[in-house]
């Protein structure tokens, strides 16, 4: 009786975080009904959640990243900024999440995103500055990425290196007249693609033409522009005195969940087989579906990230130390129920229940993001309005949005809804069903 | 025993409730190390009192018997951080006004209320009060300018510079008047530990 009493107050404990639990199975529940959902429909019922303060960031990337496909530019900002600072303040580390962690799961540690999303909210929020018009604001995002970017990486590994936030800080610059800063970011981003064995998206060896040539006042026999002629097979494509680019950005689908795997490791210490709990990606069915845009010659986007998979290098970078905390824990658990068996079975018993309770992987993640971004760029006369063919829906003339040169847009395979830069009030989305293709 | 129980529980739950301090608005509080209201109103202040401390002003009112009239024209964030250009405009236009040596018009997003609130007295306002259109004082001279900075950041420390770069452009000719900078340089150091 004395041990009931003794090992309730844990128990209940332990049935809390058990269903604290619930909100990152929650929320992946619904990562995993989006794309059937919508956006819209998936942000009402995310608004329902209370997260722990803990899950506070992965609910706001989420619900910003919401947000933004629904067209509230200013909410989404306002999340992904909060989201940012938290995720900032969380590179201290923290006595006590660290004892909860090798004590229970690591669940019970703040949320502070992987490389990859580090990177990527600043990716959302440029974006979200650039369809609420603000140049300038997407630029502060993409100087701040770059930051993040040199802190993240070393010189041998391209982890939270995205070519896809490179290219997008490059073409803020080139549609600011920075060219010379534009044409270091397209080169990192055809240094990262490179570095990963990945194809060169024809937007990006566009702009690595286009730029390399335009910042040496179209000197064909500039030494750069020469070897990206002879690697890509083609000369700048320059637009005319009555043309300008729409730079179509599009996210496919929607990234993988984590679930959780039990291993079994053997320890030399204990002479025993302990189970560990481990996140884990399931291996990924996704195949990128292109966008067709253009008017007459169709141009199709093609993939300059694969969150998929960016999102499975960041797991398998965190593994060793993520497996080092669990198995330290699992012996931990481990010497607790046999010590809990010496005092009487029930409590031995009882023991292991709390272990296998408390014993769960961090399967959180940011995974409302899209499971690719594409690009396509392609010129246009300044009065031709340019079709989406799979969206039956027409981005109107570069004139028309009050731009002489470049026209940014994003569309998503979520819903029907397009943003643009400069942002123009007749967008709205069509009628539809979401993810028709 | 008691006593100490008590003690220890208002230490407690102390650090759980908000509280406010009421703090000059002079004040300088640095708490992340970004850029501030402090930082804006001192920058504001120093490079207004070294613009009305050089000859244009004096040049001007000498050649034509009056005070120069100056609008505020682009000042661009081309800095890490998402800075409120607004306040920062706001604190050199009010330096510039309190300083009795200017004359401020109306910028480019103001004046289309005002001609708005004109053509409506044009129409709804009584004779002996309303105000003409054409009648509106043309600027002299257009500040513009932008924020830069430098970031070098490594593992929990960061060094930020920012460089404050106003010019001020005479709009007979273009001639630019006087050209200001203000340095700023803040080591922060981020914690590594937290509770």
């Amino acid at each position: 009786m004395y041990l009931l009493r003794f090992l309730a107050t844990p128990m209940v404990v332990l049935c809390l975080l058990y269903l604290q639990g619930c909100t990152s199975w929650q929320i992946n529940q619904l990562s995993a009904e989006l794309p059937t959902l919508g956006p819209e429909k998936t942000l009402g019922k995310l608004e329902k959640i209370d997260p722990p303060d803990r899950d506070r960031s992965q609910y706001l990337l989420n619900r910003g990243l919401l947000k933004f496909y629904t067209g509230d530019l200013a909410g989404s900002r306002q999340d992904l900024e909060q989201a940012k600072t938290i995720m900032k303040s969380l590179k201290a580390v923290s006595l006590s999440e660290n004892f909860g962690a090798l004590t229970t799961n690591e669940t019970l540690r703040s949320y502070g995103g992987t490389p990859s999303e580090q990177v990527l909210v600043h990716a959302m929020l440029a974006m979200g500055y650039l369809f609420s018009g603000d140049l300038d604001g997407a630029r502060v995002e993409m100087l701040q990425a770059d930051v993040t970017m040199s802190q993240l990486g070393d010189t041998e590994s391209v982890s939270g290196q995205l070519a896809s936030v490179r290219f997008l800080a490059g073409l803020i610059y080139e549609m600011n007249g920075e060219l010379d800063d534009a044409m270091i970011s397209y080169r990192r981003a055809y240094q990262i693609i490179r570095a990963r064995e990945e194809k060169v998206p024809e937007a990006l060896a566009t702009s690595l033409l286009n730029v390399s040539l335009r910042r040496n006042n179209e000197n064909l026999n500039d030494e750069e522009y020469q070897r990206y002629v002879s690697e890509f097979g083609r000369e700048a494509s320059l637009p005319g005195a009555h043309e300008g680019e729409w730079i179509v950005f599009y996210h496919d689908g929607v990234v993988s969940n984590k679930t959780e795997t039990r291993l079994s490791v053997f320890d030399s210490n204990l002479e025993a087989q302990i189970s560990v709990v481990m996140p884990h990606y399931p291996q990924s069915r996704y195949q990128a579906r292109q966008l067709s845009i253009g008017a007459g010659d169709l141009k199709r986007t093609e993939v300059i990230e694969m969150i998929e998979q960016r999102a499975r290098e960041d797991l398998a970078d965190q593994s060793a130390k993520t497996m080092a905390a669990a198995t330290v824990r699992a012996v931990t658990k481990y010497q607790m129920v046999r010590k809990a068996r010496e005092s009487g079975e029930l409590g031995g018993f009882l023991a292991n229940i709390a272990g296998l309770i408390s014993e769960q992987a961090d399967v959180r993640s940011w995974n409302m993001l899209p499971s690719s971004i594409q690009v396509a760029r392609l010129v246009t006369p300044l009065d031709a309005s340019v079709g989406i063919v799979a969206k039956n829906v027409e981005l109107p003339a570069l004139n028309k949005l009050g731009s002489r040169h470049y026209g940014v847009a994003l569309v998503t395979s979520l819903n029907n809804r397009l943003l643009s830069y400069p942002p123009y009030e007749g967008l709205e989305p069509i009628e539809g069903q979401p993810n028709e293709q | 025993m008691k006593i100490w129980v008590v003690i220890l529980a208002a230490l407690l739950f102390s650090g759980c409730s908000t509280s406010v301090k009421r703090v000059d608005s002079d004040t300088t509080i640095d708490l992340s190390g970004a850029w501030n209201d402090s930082d804006s109103r001192l920058v504001a202040q120093e490079m207004i009192q070294d613009a009305l401390s050089r000859p244009w002003s004096t040049d001007f009112t000498t050649r034509t018997g009056r005070r120069p009239a100056v609008i505020v024209g682009t000042v661009r964030n081309l800095s890490h951080e998402h800075i409120n250009l607004k306040t920062f405009v706001a604190d050199m236009e009010r330096e510039l006004v309190n300083s009795g040596r200017v004359d401020f018009v109306a910028s480019k997003d103001e004046r289309g209320e005002i001609r708005d609130e004109r053509l409506d007295q044009d129409l709804n306002a009584r004779d002996d009060t309303r105000n003409a259109a054409g009648q509106e004082l043309g600027a002299d001279f257009m500040l513009t300018g932008q924020i830069n900075t430098i970031i070098d950041a490594e593992g929990k420390q960061q060094v930020r510079f920012y460089q404050v770069d106003l010019t001020l452009i005479s709009m007979a000719d273009n001639r630019k008047v006087w050209l200001g900078q203000k340095k700023i340089k803040k080591l922060i150091k981020n914690p590594s530990i937290r509770y």
